[in-house]
């Protein structure tokens, strides 16, 4: 019997920090994603999720927040129900919807690169508003741009009747930046610092 | 919902790493032949799956209905015309072809996921990434498996307790930031208590992997996932080197 002897390499502390928060809002997107709200008036359901990857991006950075989204994905892929509706299963991204879990993987990393503008997230206190306004909305439009063309290549219908169908999904995503903001902003998250 | 069941079937005792290329191979090819010929080769290797893993097929449609309801929706859509015909044939059946496309895909994904425990998988994806963001993604799939079931009881017990203070009343932001602010704050919560139980552990680069083994017939396997995923660079071949009449 052969053993091996060998020093045990400890991971940095602030790499288990950002591992943790990584896996714990990948699972949040994970949950978020089996929620929605059904608005009567408009028509289509109201989904949380999109705000596992504005937060990823906003709270974790473009690196951390991309491999939060990124774990999220490999989760889903390896057979956890974490897709909307329960859905697993590497068949999701060959599905209508799978740009839009790329867009949201890219979608976090613009974010975060546009708001924190390095590696290691900043406090949130140091990032104005409009910031992260412009860096959400960036990201939004992220997840749009790889999600319609895909959405389109996977039904065989042109990139217009696509983004005509998802037409009204924008205004309750804009809806959706603007809470986002107010989340972060409202004081909830003072526990984190 | 279908998850891993132990079991004594052919795709239980493969390698997840031949299981995976398989998968991936097939997800390549479809995409790349959306003809006859691709179709054929896609529902063999589906059949193929579903034999191997001693899984229903019916099963595999009672758990992904959701999937296959959306996909149905793409031909309608492709065929539906703001005129005079209403509906046009043809673009329906070009949609109904790229559909059809990723059912294989389903039922492969499927039985890997019945056959498949999270632990193996896990390992598997330490393998083939190298390095320290291998190791990362390993440990954090791992902890995305396990945290999911409970912050998602997180979020329903936050979405009960909205609803017992009469939260359906207030309006539809109210609402969802008073769900998210919880919910994020209960997640950070969790978040630090982990890196706590971590460093506590002695969370480290080097940990006693579990043992993963190429067995004879993992190497078919194999061999099938890799040649599907190079099927793209069959076509080139016939042509430049064996004419065609």
């Amino acid at each position: 019997m052969t053993e091996e002897y060998e020093s045990v390499d400890l991971v940095a502390d602030d790499t288990v920090r950002n591992l943790a928060a990584a896996a714990v809002l990948a699972a949040l997107t994970a949950a978020l994603a089996q929620l929605s709200i059904p608005i009567p008036s408009v028509g289509v359901p109201f989904s949380l999720q999109p705000f596992g990857s504005f937060f990823a991006g906003l709270l974790l950075g473009p690196v951390w927040g991309g491999f939060a989204m990124a774990l999220y994905l490999v989760a889903g892929t390896a057979g956890a129900p974490v897709f909307a509706n329960g859905a697993a299963g590497i068949g999701q991204f060959g599905g209508r919807t799978g740009g839009f879990l790329v867009g949201f993987l890219l979608g976090a990393v613009v974010t975060g690169a546009i708001t924190h503008r390095q590696v290691a997230p900043r406090s949130l206190d140091d990032i104005s508003v409009p910031v992260q306004l412009v860096g959400l909305f960036a990201g939004l439009a992220v997840v749009y741009a790889v999600g319609v063309p895909w959405m389109a290549e996977v039904l065989g219908i042109s990139v217009r009747a696509a983004a005509a169908a998802m037409a009204p999904f924008f205004p309750p995503d804009v809806v959706k930046v603007f809470v986002t903001v107010g989340v972060v902003e409202g004081g909830h998250l003072a526990i984190r610092e | 919902m279908l998850t891993y069941e132990p079991g004594d079937s052919v795709a239980h005792g493969l390698d997840p790493r031949g299981k995976l290329a398989v998968q991936f191979g097939l997800a390549i090819t479809v995409f790349a032949y959306p003809t006859p010929a691709g179709f054929a080769v896609g529902g063999l290797v589906a059949v193929a799956a579903l034999a191997a893993g001693r899984l229903s097929p019916v099963s595999v449609l009672r758990a992904y209905w959701v999937v296959f309801a959306f996909l149905a929706v793409g031909p309608i859509l492709g065929g539906v015309a703001l005129g005079d015909p209403w509906f046009r044939v043809g673009p329906a059946l070009d949609s109904l072809r790229s559909v059809a496309r990723v059912v294989p895909v389903v039922f492969v994904s499927a039985v890997y996921v019945r056959t498949t425990p999270v632990r193996e998988t896990r390992a598997a994806i330490q393998r083939m990434v190298p390095g320290r963001v291998g190791r990362l993604f390993g440990v954090g799939v791992g902890l995305v498996f396990r945290f999911f079931p409970v912050v998602l009881g997180d979020l329903r017990a936050i979405r009960t307790a909205v609803r017992a203070r009469g939260g359906e009343r207030r309006p539809l932001r109210d609402r969802v930031r008073r769900i998210l602010a919880r919910g994020l704050q209960r997640s950070f919560l969790r978040a630090d208590r982990l890196t706590l139980a971590l460093r506590a552990r002695c969370f480290a680069w080097n940990p006693t992997l579990p043992a993963l083994r190429f067995r004879g017939r993992d190497y078919p396997v194999l061999a099938l996932g890799l040649a599907l995923a190079c099927s793209p660079l069959f076509t080139l071949v016939p042509g430049r080197f064996i004419p065609v009449a």
